[in-house]
Formats: structure tokens, sequence, C-alpha cells
């Protein structure tokens, strides 16, 4: 599909910076709220889609001990998807999957966490459906068996959530991601430059680009761009490096040859508001994830929590973590 | 939240009030029913979930991802999609009737202005696809419904596939075999737009004859009957037949006239016709170029879609199909060069796991959930005939719609390549 004019992610899907401020702050508010009231953000979910939630807590001491479970801030939840998008590239990457199946799946995970936050369902069980559906979409299907097997992961989990996700994501499947565009731009840069001996050049501002797209991606910009605008700004910073051309007088061309509504200034501060994001992009460590992920063990299970306290159990407990389906981000595929 | 995840279970069973069964296909049950926020009457498509170890329906998830991004007057329109209570629904605005139960019904006249207009309105929805680079891979009469308005929509896009791709290849195994073109039945995995012209070529000529025009028993025996009727293709009419996966060589046949299978048909017609009908699929016309060709400028005018006959609606008495007794018999398969199993039998005789997939296609018959007319094999052959005198029946219409079907749907999906 080529109509990205008439398509549901332009329509849908692009927001402005505020909108994704408010969406965030919605549902961390609505996560926190539940975990006050029930004691725990855990919903559960079955492969119809159909959610169940924690039972209202009625021992009011227990809830008074719990009301001390943290919940996770909005800048917590923010380096958790950051975290685990970065996590989805690795398993396409171990997978040896398109670059576009791994775009498509990041791009659900960011649309999913638009409307839930991670403390109501584990990024880790989101991430792997994200995967799964993308694959699926992208007519390159990987059976869930398959894909949990590989990365040690209960293929089930897969499954349970997918019409979750797919609800979540309003049907709306078709996504474009930039890795297209920058192909298209390529070969028009080409045309430009009339460039017949700087093949080799051109081939490595195109691959530099794409490293830049997989950076992109793991910032709110493919939320608040068009994939066009998102691969411009891959190919300005590529540019940057490599030198192959005058991108200010090539987007000066775009403009003119598309007689597009913007102006030349309009695109090129969109391109530095992009590039604004991908510098302020945090890319968390599992370090920077211990504090964060503790809490949202307690969170979703503020029994673990009860445990702890009692020292002596604590043998038992980490039994039955270890068989817990949320276990650390370090559990993650290897 | 709570209140988020009640209203979307609500809506559903509030929003639209279900009325009597459509219809029931492998994939599930088609439900007439209201939609009480509009007043609007539409149709449901129950899809169970987690049936099968595969998660949500693969059929179900390709129509929905691509009718959501297609909107036009000659496509069908998805109006929303949910799940509720083990099932996953899919709304569709409510279609009357079918092209196939308008062509089978002997009761209606379809003049050249009506056919003119039926399949343009096919040809509209075609572009419309081609245009946004979808195939539809599942042209055929019962596929092509037809509102209270008249107007036809494209519908069932569940083997429907987005192209473009450089280098991408797809399976062959699309189309109900009598729409399949020529590049198909001879296995090709690259193929393009030209797919969809060829079956809307054997539609145009549907509407013409009044019966499926050329009804193979197999693929092979489909080979026979097209090139009985074109002739059988020179490699100058066709450079790269001769490099397909399963081509196989056929004992050379001259081309009847055109006319001589038309004999009612306008010169502007056959013009149009034997354009869509081309061999090479590189020189086959595109549905664009065929919406230019002077058979829709010229007299007579199509007629208005509100205008076009069509049959009584659903309950009326059962329309029998007259058994069709001009079985074209195709040329001799010569033995192939290199594949011995496709050392040919005439008709009827399946062998080797190369005509598995059909034996498949014919199994499996889908109902279809359409309303107007008594489709697929439900239809029942009149009694007293006996068949056994002509030797063969008469071939079922086959169909494709069997990718439920976890061992065809491998063979449907099995396009994962591994990784450049």
């Amino acid at each position: 599909m080529a109509d990205f004019q008439t398509s549901t992610h332009r329509a849908k899907w692009i927001f402005t910076p505020n909108e994704l401020v408010e969406k965030y702050k919605v549902s961390n508010q609505r996560a926190i709220k539940m975990l006050k009231e029930y004691g725990s953000t855990r919903i559960e979910v079955s492969a119809d889609g159909s959610l169940s939630y924690p039972e209202p807590q009625l021992d009011a001491t227990k809830v008074e001990k719990r009301s001390h479970t943290k919940p996770l801030s909005i800048e917590d939840e923010q380096l958790m998807r950051v975290f685990y998008e970065q996590k989805i590239q690795e398993v396409c990457l171990a997978f040896g999957f398109p670059q576009k199946i791994q775009g498509t799946a990041i791009i659900y995970f960011k649309r999913f966490y638009l409307q839930w936050s991670v403390m109501e369902h584990h990024p880790k069980n989101i991430m792997l459906t994200c995967i799964y559906a993308s694959c699926k979409i992208e007519e390159n299907h990987v059976s869930a068996e398959e894909l949990g097997k590989g990365i040690q992961q209960d293929h089930q989990v897969i499954l349970n959530n997918e019409m979750l996700v797919l609800q979540s994501l309003g049907f709306d499947l078709i996504v474009y991601a930039p890795y297209r565009s920058i192909e298209g731009f390529v070969d028009d840069i080409e045309d430009f430059c009339q460039a017949n001996d700087q093949l080799e050049m051109l081939k490595d501002l195109k691959e530099t680009a794409k490293l830049e797209v997989d950076r992109i991606l793991l910032t709110d910009a493919p939320l608040l761009f068009p994939p066009g605008q998102l691969a411009l700004a891959a190919l300005r910073r590529s540019n940057e490096v490599h030198g192959v051309l005058d991108f200010e007088r090539y987007l000066g061309s775009i403009i003119s040859r598309q007689q597009s509504m913007h102006t030349s200034s309009e695109l090129i501060e969109s391109l530095n508001l992009i590039y604004s994001l991908l510098v302020k992009l945090k890319m968390p460590s599992s370090d920077d994830m211990k504090p964060i992920d503790r809490k949202l063990r307690y969170c979703l299970d503020p029994s673990l929590q009860d445990d702890k306290k009692r020292e002596k159990r604590s043998k038992h407990k980490s039994k039955k973590s270890s068989s817990e389906k949320h276990g650390l981000p370090s559990s993650t595929p290897s | 939240m709570l209140e988020v995840d009640q209203l979307l279970s609500k809506k559903v069973a509030d929003r639209y009030l279900k009325k009597e069964v459509l219809g029931e296909g492998t994939y599930g049950v088609v439900y007439k029913a209201i939609d009480t926020q509009t007043g609007q009457t539409v149709a449901i498509k129950k899809i169970r979930i987690g049936q099968y170890k595969e998660g949500v329906n693969f059929t179900a998830l390709r129509e929905i991802k691509l009718l959501k991004e297609l909107k036009d007057p000659n496509i069908i329109l998805l109006i929303d999609a949910f799940p509720h209570k083990n099932n996953l629904h899919l709304v569709f605005e409510f279609m009357e009737s079918d092209l196939e139960a308008v062509i089978r019904d002997r009761n209606i006249v379809l003049s050249p202005a009506d056919v003119k207009s039926y399949l343009q309105m096919t040809l509209k929805g075609l572009a419309y696809c081609h245009k946004k680079w979808v195939l539809h891979r599942d042209m055929k009469p019962n596929n092509l419904l037809i509102g209270v308005d008249g107007q036809l929509k494209l519908a069932d896009f569940g083997l429907a596939r987005i192209f473009g791709s450089p280098d991408r290849r797809f399976t062959h195994q699309v189309f109900a075999r009598w729409y399949r073109a020529p590049e198909l039945l001879f296995g090709t995995k690259q193929y393009g737009s030209g797919v969809d012209v060829w079956a809307a070529a054997c539609i145009f000529a549907e509407l013409l004859l009044r019966r499926p025009f050329l009804q193979g028993s197999s693929d092979i025996d489909q080979l026979g009957k097209i090139f009985a009727a074109f002739g059988t293709p020179k490699p100058a009419q066709w450079p790269d037949m001769v490099y397909l996966p399963d081509y196989v060589e056929y004992q050379f046949v001259p081309a009847p006239p055109l006319r001589s299978l038309f004999p009612m048909a306008s010169d502007d017609t056959l013009d149009l016709l034997s354009r869509m009908f081309t061999y090479d699929p590189r020189q086959r016309i595109s549905v664009q170029q065929a919406l230019e060709h002077r058979y829709f400028s010229s007299v007579p005018a199509p007629t208005k879609p509100a205008l076009l006959p069509r049959p009584p609606r659903k309950g009326d008495s059962l329309t029998s199909r007259p058994p069709d007794l001009n079985v074209q018999e195709g040329p001799t398969v010569l033995s192939p060069p290199r594949k011995s199993r496709r050392v040919m039998p005439q008709r009827e005789k399946v062998e080797g796991d190369a005509h598995q997939a059909d034996r498949v296609d014919d199994h499996f018959i889908d109902v279809r959930q359409t309303t107007g007319g008594n489709t697929g094999k439900s239809e029942t052959m009149p009694m007293s005939i006996d068949f056994s005198v002509f030797g063969s029946r008469p071939p079922p219409r086959p169909t494709l719609n069997s990718a439920d079907r976890s061992h065809l749907k491998r063979k449907l999906d099995l396009e994962f390549f591994p990784p450049e």
C-alpha cells in the first residue's frame, strides 16, 4: 500500500506533542488510581481480548500496607518503553527479520502504550505480541511457538495478548515505517546529484540513514511526524557524516517539485525537532532498569513485597519469581 | 479504565441488533444486523478466535488490514471490527445480492448496456485496488456483491495482498481455478495486477455467456480449456512462458475466431475481451486502460446502477442452474521435457502431490455469505439429469477459501523467506 495520504496512519496516528503528553499522563494516573484502590495494577487478558481486573481489596489493613507500593512515574514508563523497544530491535535482529518487521512492531508497541500504562500490561509480553503481529501483518509469518522458542518465552502469552493488541491498535494495522521512504529518497538523490560515480557513497548514505532510523524509532518522533520526514531527518544526519550533497538545496528541490503546502523552512523546522528528540533520547541500561523493574513487579503483584518482608521466605520467593511470567528484563533474550 | 472496558463490550451487544443468519462460511457465520446508532442495516461476519494454534484468523486479519485503508464506492465498506465473546466480529455494509446470482438467474435478461455497467463497476473497484498496490487475487462473480442501490462492490479480501516490492514472491495458489490466469497455472511466483485483469475478463465473458466461461476440472485441464479458446500460445506471443516453473508443452491448437465463442458480442466487446485475455501478462491491458477503452464510451452507455436487473430477494424459490452441456475438449498435453509426473491425463484423473491443492479446493467448498443467491454447493442439480451419460460430472464451482484449514493455510502462507 503506497498511499500514505489516505492512510489510517496519517489520519489517526500522528499527534501533537501536547496530545502525547496528555495521553501518557492519563494512562499513568489511571494505573496509579487502580493501584490505590485495588492494591495491584495487574490486568489479566484472555485470548478473546477480554480483561479481568484485580479484586477490590476489602481487607483495610492489607490495602494500608500495599498503599506503600510505589507506582512508576511517567518518566519511568518512558524509560521502560524505550528499553523494550530496543529489545524489539534485538529480537528482530536475532531472527534476521527484514527491517520493516522491526519498524512495524515498534510502531505497534508505541501505539499500544498510548492507550495503556506499562503498569497495566507488562511490556515484555506486549513486545513479543507486537513482533508476532507485525510478522503476521507484513506477510512474513512466523508461528508463535517458533517465536517463543527462539527467545525462551511462553508462546501462549503471545497468543493471549494478540486480540488485546489488535484492538488497542484500533485494527489499524498497516503502518508506514521510514525505511521504504529512505529507499525512495536515495533513488531521488541519485537523480538530483546526477552522480554516476558516487554510487558507493550513496550506498553508505543509505546504510547510515537506516541506522539513524533505528534510533529515531526509539523516540516519540514516529508518533509526531510522517515517515517521509523521519526518513529525511535520518538522511540529513547521515549526510553530515558522508557529505554527499548539499542537503538544504535538495530539500528546496523537493518542496518546489511537490508544490507542497509546506515551505522549506517548515520542513527544516520539523527535521530539527526530530533531531532534538534524537539528542534527548536516553538509552536505558540494565542497571537503569533494575529499580523501575522492581517497582513494576510490586505493582503487578504486591504480595511479592509481603514476601520480601519475611526474610526467611526469601528462598521460596526466588523460586516463585523465577516461575513468574513477568521476570526481570535481564531474563529476556540474550 | 473499567468504564472503558465495559463500554467496549457493551457497545457490541447493544449497538448491533442481530437478525437472521445470512450464510455460513468456512471461517464463520454471517448475520444480518441493525446498527442501532445509525439505523443502518449491516452484515456481521463472526469469526471464532483462539480456535487454531496461530491465534487470530489470518484471512480475517488480511481482510481487516486492507479494508481499513481502502475506501471506494466499488469496494465493500468495513464499518467496524471488534472482539466479543470469543468471536471476532467484522461489520460490513449490507449487500443485497451478488453477481453470481445475477448471472445464474434465468429470469434476468442482461442487455449489452447492463453487462457494460456491471463490468465497469468491477473494473473501477479493481482500478482503485491496483492504484493502492493491492491485488485482490480472488475475483469471481460470487465475490462481487450488489448493494440495495445496485452498486457493485468488490468483497472478500482474504486472499488480497500488497504488491510492488521488487522480487517479492507470492503463492500461485490463488483465485478459484476458473478465474486463474495462465501464468498462475504455470506456477509463476512473481506476478502483478495482470492476474486480476484475467479474472475480470473471465467475469466479462461469464456476463456475456451466462455461464462460467472456462470450466477446467484441474489445473492442467484449465490450461487446456484456455488454449482451446484462444489457441496454444507461441513463444513469440509470450516469450517468458517457457521459463515458468510448471511450464508444460501443449499440443498446438489454433485459435478459433473469438466471434465464434461470443456470437452476439459487438466489435468493441470482442476487442476489449481479447486485450484482457492477452497471454503475456506484460502485454495484457491494465485495468485503467480497460476503463478507457472505447467499449465504455461507445453506445450503448452503461446502465445506471439503480436500474440494473437484479435477482429477487432471498427467500424466493430455489433457482437451479441448468446443467452445462457444452463441455469443450481441450487439446492433448504432450509429455513435458522435464517433469514426468506431469505426463498427462485427460480430465478427472488427479495424481501426484502437484494437484493436492486442487483437491483441497474442491473439498472444502465454501458456502458463501451472500444474500441473494443459492451459491456454492448448496445448489443441487435436478435429480432427473444423469450425468453418467456424459462420462463426467460437470465440475463443481471451485473456490479457494479454505485458508483456515491449517494444511492449505501453510501452503498459502509459505511466504516466509529467510531474510536477506
